[in-house]
């Protein structure tokens, strides 16, 4: 009892105070307190650029603050290093995984920790692991090979490394980011339940917000450095938060807009590819898309939408079937044919596909207009042109940078495919390909680029939009194919689409005659 | 990295922004450090180290011997530099210099060849048709020797590295048998070198120096220009820095990987003859020709050095091209040990390449404002635990 109830008065275990970072003339982090109480999950929100990342690495002994002070139980500590965090059992889990794909979970668990001597007593290190995970509901096959788990499980090996190896709060970037659904709302349950454990149990988020709301208890949400709110999310609804984030006012939920279709434009027929192992990825789809209408493909990564954009996009072959652009053949045809005919593709990968992070933002956009006449005269680049084509998309789309020379590195993620889209959209495309456009993007910079999606659609553009995020394909798009394996399991319109429908197709729970 | 010493706080930080004179302020404190460190060398064999150095710059850059030789020698070095900096800038390595140096060799004497320019060294030969030809067809050979492994490396993925190696062994051989005992290019004394080229088919010298040193210098320029304005400059960005972007934005592979290695190639073929077809005193293929494809890999560094700048190539191309023909002439001069000209020239080296690591890093030294005792911490600290917040 005694123990119950200083844990629901809500003991401080971890607090920052004050605390200040400053690089250069840039206040990354300015005065900000964070108090995690015993029992709750506490997220932290914000945008990108907004000082997580500053504040994550000073918890973590990464940086130290120019100002300010951080206490555990009451007492000051200062971490020299993550070492050093971690003696005080700080646990960070990453956004990028730390592990060995070749070892299995269990080994890549107990790997670095003082008691694997050099003599390895797995047997005694699994108990303990599986203890762990009895504790907080984690379902990970420990005997399994790294490389063999999914995104999901890959992370709960981070997490369970950490309580191994001590760890009593944890510190966790983006934890939802590259999780789907399911998986999402299956961690934040055992966070919440680690969280009633007495551990500190910190998340960093920037989108998702509906899930925050829904399995945290508080949130502190920072804006450009500063704290702007400290809230209990039962008084918080998603409107509050994102306006919060943000600093304005913002529609989550972009309009539909109807427009009246168009002629097919991209007519795809018994499509078959193989992805870079050599299997079949994509298996016999059939689909085609008219002018001013998006056609959205839910799915959980991994399941052949990535082939499937790069076949369309020419980056990858065709093993059977016909892909008809303007009812012209180009099942074959070389890349540039394709974006000349009228081809516009965003890709998953911003800064390795999409753009070159150490060239300009003016050479960034050449990318996509190299080849064109009027950017190329007798093999001398028209730069006065490409610059204000620059200029112009920066202007368009109020991309925050330095200016056009500012190299593509310099831009957060929101920006930078700000221009990706600004440039792929400046061509016209007949046909857009957008992959995961908002993927990672904070609430602003999400909707900007929803809106202008569905702007390409008013205009008669016929778009295909593939995307991780099911609300985001329920609402922007006209008919919506669910992705099970290589295949559809179920094409549906707009008004017969549910989350719950679209949910289980594209568990592959249920199949819909396609 | 953060020290404090006696009040001033020294902080080392990574650059975002490196420019061209961050290299060129390392490169200098790399001469003047190795300088420093190989004179305890020239001290321990005897040697006062001002003596020497005064020695090589005085032969390399004012004797009327030296200065044609390094200007020749940088010449050199400096396309053999680019023949690495264009497959560099499309993420590629050309190893292949010295085979595409000794095939644009072949090329260039065998066109010589084949209009009888054995016969004699004053055979009256029409040498207004005759030098083109040779010229165009060592670029030729250059460029298409080089452009096996691009083509290679873009159609079937095969290691360029690799590839260039091997090809440079199967030209090394093919020249010696060229020149050899027996073999067609083989000159009167039969000592194991070529022909010498007659003296009607030996490029014009302008101030002393032959007119590929102009040439280059030009192309220094050009190719500057080439790979920040021009269209297929772009791509060949594009693709060293992004091969993923690159395909993405509908540029070739093999198109460019075959073009970079044929382009550089062609830089290497115009150091093969301009050093073998004009450079007074030489006028042929001669018996430690290998030596020079050996040279040529100072124009490797010379471009890693430079990084990937032409332009900024040129006075690193005219210290190697000076110091090695100058520290060999003070060597036997001073009759110091044989072996102390390369000891300076490895340690030069070295010292370079290790100096650009440290020019992505800027110093900082400031005052410290106030310096906190420790006292005034922990009372702060207790406090806070006496007083819980909330």
């Amino acid at each position: 009892m005694e123990v119950a109830r200083e844990r629901s008065a809500g003991r401080v275990i971890l607090e920052a105070r004050g605390i200040t970072k400053r690089f250069g003339t840039v206040v990354a982090n300015d005065h900000i307190d964070l108090a995690v109480r015993a029992g709750e999950l506490h997220a932290v929100l914000g945008e990108n650029g907004a000082g997580k990342t500053t504040l994550m690495r000073i918890l973590f002994g990464e940086l130290q603050p120019d100002e300010g002070e951080i206490y555990l139980d009451g007492q000051r500590v200062r971490f020299r290093s993550p070492r050093d965090a971690l003696r005080h059992g700080i646990g960070m889990v990453h956004q990028e995984r730390k592990l060995i794909p070749a070892h299995t979970a269990l080994e890549n668990i107990i790997l670095g920790h003082p008691k694997t001597g050099a003599i390895l007593n797995l047997r005694q290190a699994e108990r303990e692991v599986s203890a762990l995970c009895e504790r907080y509901g984690f379902r990970v096959p420990l005997h399994a090979k790294v490389w063999q788990l999914s995104e999901g499980e890959k992370q709960i090996v981070e997490i369970l490394k950490e309580l191994y190896h001590g760890a009593r709060i944890l510190i966790l970037d983006e934890p939802t980011s590259v999780l789907s659904p399911p998986e999402i709302v299956k961690l934040l349950q055992s966070l919440t339940r680690m969280a009633k454990e007495d551990l500190a149990v910190i998340p960093f988020i920037t989108h998702k917000l509906p899930v925050v709301l829904e399995h945290c208890d508080r949130v502190t949400i920072l804006r450009r450095g500063r704290v702007v709110a400290e809230m209990e999310t039962r008084h918080a609804t998603e409107q509050t938060l994102a306006a919060a984030m943000v600093g304005r006012e913002v529609g989550l939920q972009p309009e539909r807009v109807q427009v009246p279709l168009g002629d097919p434009i991209v007519r795809v027929q018994d499509l078959w590819v193989r992805d870079d192992r050599g299997i079949l990825a994509v298996q016999g789809l059939s689909f085609e898309i008219r002018g001013g209408e998006i056609f959205g493909i839910a799915g959980v990564a991994g399941n052949g939408q990535e082939p499937l954009a790069e076949a369309l996009a020419g980056l990858r072959p065709v093993e059977r079937g016909t892909i008809t652009l303007d009812r012209t053949d180009i099942t074959h045809a070389p890349v540039l044919e394709r974006w000349r005919r009228g081809l516009g593709y965003i890709p998953t990968e911003r800064r390795e596909v999409g753009s070159i992070p150490t060239f300009s933002l003016v050479d960034n956009i050449l990318l996509n207009y190299h080849f064109e006449r009027q950017f190329s005269r007798w093999g001398i680049l028209a730069s006065s042109q490409a610059r204000e084509l620059t200029e112009r998309i920066l202007r368009e789309y109020s991309v925050v940078a330095a200016g056009p020379n500012a190299p593509a590195r310099s831009l957060s993620g929101g920006n930078l495919q700000k221009v990706i889209l600004g440039r792929v959209l400046s061509r016209k495309p007949r046909f857009l390909i957008a992959c995961l456009p908002t993927h990672g993007l904070d609430v602003g910079a999400a909707e900007f680029v929803q809106r202008k999606i569905l702007e390409a659609k008013q205009s008669g553009t016929a778009v295909l939009l593939i995307s991780e995020d099911l609300d985001e394909i329920l609402a922007l798009s006209d008919r919506i194919a669910a992705i099970y394996e290589g295949q559809f399991t179920g094409i549906v319109t707009a008004s017969e689409a549910s989350k719950e429908l679209v949910g289980e197709l594209m568990a592959g729970l249920r199949r819909e005659r396609v | 990295m953060r020290a404090v010493i006696g009040g001033y706080r020294i902080q080392v930080e990574r650059r975002t922004d490196l420019r061209w004179w961050h290299t060129a302020l390392a490169s200098v404190a790399a001469i003047v450090v190795s300088l420093f460190l190989v004179g305890f060398a020239f001290l321990r064999v005897g040697a006062n180290p001002l003596e020497v150095y005064g020695e090589i710059v005085k032969y390399a850059f004012l004797s009327e011997f030296g200065l044609p030789q390094t200007i020749n020698r940088a010449t050199f070095v400096l396309l053999a530099a680019f023949a690495l900096i264009v497959p560099l800038r499309a993420g590629l390595w050309n190893i292949g210099i010295p085979g595409q140096i000794y095939a644009a060799t072949l090329a260039a004497f065998g066109v010589a060849y084949a209009f009888g320019a054995k016969r004699s060294v004053n055979v009256q030969l029409p040498g207004e048709l005759i030098i083109p030809l040779m010229f165009v067809a060592a670029l030729a050979a250059g460029a298409a020797y080089g452009a096996i492994a691009g083509f290679l490396r873009g159609r079937l993925q095969v290691n360029e590295i690799v590839t260039t190696m091997m090809l440079n062994w199967a030209m090394l051989w093919i020249v010696a048998h060229m020149i050899r005992e027996g073999g067609p290019f083989m000159g009167r004394t039969a000592e194991g070198e070529g022909f010498t080229l007659p003296t009607s088919l030996r490029l014009p010298q302008i101030l002393g120096v032959p007119l590929t040193v102009f040439i280059t210098v030009v192309l220094a320029v050009l190719l500057t220009w080439f790979l920040t304005k021009t269209t297929l400059g772009y791509r060949i960005r594009t693709y060293g820095e992004s091969p993923r972007a690159a395909e993405y934005a509908g540029i070739d592979a093999t198109r460019i990987s075959t073009l970079v290695f044929a382009l550089g190639g062609l830089f290497a073929g115009l150091a093969g003859y301009h050093y073998f077809a004009t450079v007074p005193g030489v006028f042929k293929i001669p018996k430690n020709y290998a030596d020079f494809g050996d040279f040529s890999f100072y124009g490797l560094i010379t471009g890693l050095i430079a990084r990937n700048n032409p332009i900024a190539a040129i006075p690193v191309a005219v210290l190697f091209g000076g110091v090695s023909g100058g520290a060999r002439f003070m060597q036997g001069k001073l009759r110091l040990a044989f072996g102390i000209d390369y000891a300076l020239l490895g340690v030069l080296m070295i010292m370079m390449v290790a100096f650009q690591a440290l020019a992505h890093y800027s110093i900082r030294v400031e005052r410290q404002a106030t310096v906190p005792t420790p006292q005034l911490e922990l009372e702060r600290g207790e406090s806070r635990v006496e007083s819980p917040h909330h």
